[in-house]
């Protein structure tokens, strides 16, 4: 199954700071951030895509 | 509305006690959004998040003051006219109403939540601000009431760190999404790790 691609963080910032109420952002480093991905046009984009990944994935299911 | 079975969540977690305390929790907002929380609301949080001032324009007050979202789907990309956009975790509505605009009448947003407070509220609201081509379900972000291949946009703010699912939740993405749609999300990260005690604790989700 074809899944995401182009998966990019666009922006991060401190978006708990001076709420009303205190939390456990701060002990986690908690950020806000926005990301985007694609679902992958094809199988092929989807397979060249993990080929390309530097990284381990998991297996499947 | 049926739940779908427990997903095989990656952390030791009583979800159905984590889903009741979040539908607590933003049922709180909802109804009483001025009381302060943990997190920012409304226009403080919209300002934060960087909203532009026009987009506010003409979206009821009741939506804008429950907004909890953690991020800023609309900075990712156009929403373009005509375009079919499902909010996961659609709240008060703002992020909706905003994405309904875009896409005009020949376009259509979904949104959907679990808190009936929250619903309610949306609903008022597209029926007070006359904006008619959105429609808010009720339904789980791990089982979205939402055809396959349906969106051209999955937007979704600050919903997805609640769920211990995200796999689940990011495949329902990805299932309502025709081929080559997009994810524009807000949402956090952490940058200490999180030990698996606190992964159990309900209340770490929540504040």
């Amino acid at each position: 199954m074809a899944g995401f691609v182009d998966f990019e963080i666009t922006w991060r910032a401190s978006v708990f700071a001076g709420a009303p109420q205190s939390s456990s952002a701060e002990k986690f480093g908690t950020q806000g951030i926005n990301f985007q991905a694609r679902k992958a046009a094809s199988e092929a984009e989807w397979d060249a895509a993990l080929a390309a990944l530097g990284c381990e994935t998991p297996p499947p299911g | 509305m049926a739940e779908p079975a427990r997903p095989a969540a990656p952390i030791d977690l009583d979800v159905d006690a984590l889903r009741a305390a979040i539908r607590k929790e933003y049922e709180t907002v909802a109804l009483d959004p001025g009381r302060g929380f943990h997190f920012h609301t409304g226009r403080t949080l919209a300002a934060i998040v960087g909203y532009e001032e026009g987009w506010l324009e003409g979206i009821p007050e009741s939506s804008i003051e429950s907004f909890a979202g953690t991020g800023n789907p609309f900075s990712l990309g156009v929403i373009a006219p005509g375009e079919r956009v499902v909010d996961v975790g659609s709240g008060g509505g703002i992020d909706s109403l905003i994405a309904a605009r875009m896409v005009g009448p020949e376009g259509c947003v979904v949104g959907v939540d679990m808190t009936p407070a929250m619903l309610e509220r949306a609903r008022r609201a597209a029926a007070e601000s006359g904006i008619e081509n959105v429609e808010f379900r009720k339904g789980l972000m791990e089982a979205l009431p939402v055809e396959d291949g349906w969106a051209d946009v999955v937007i979704s703010n600050g919903v997805l760190n609640l769920t211990p699912d995200k796999g689940r939740a990011l495949g329902e993405m990805h299932r309502v999404l025709r081929t080559g749609g997009r994810v524009q999300i807000g949402d956090i990260l952490v940058e200490r790790e999180v030990s698996e005690a606190s992964k159990r604790n309900i209340d770490l989700w929540t504040g």
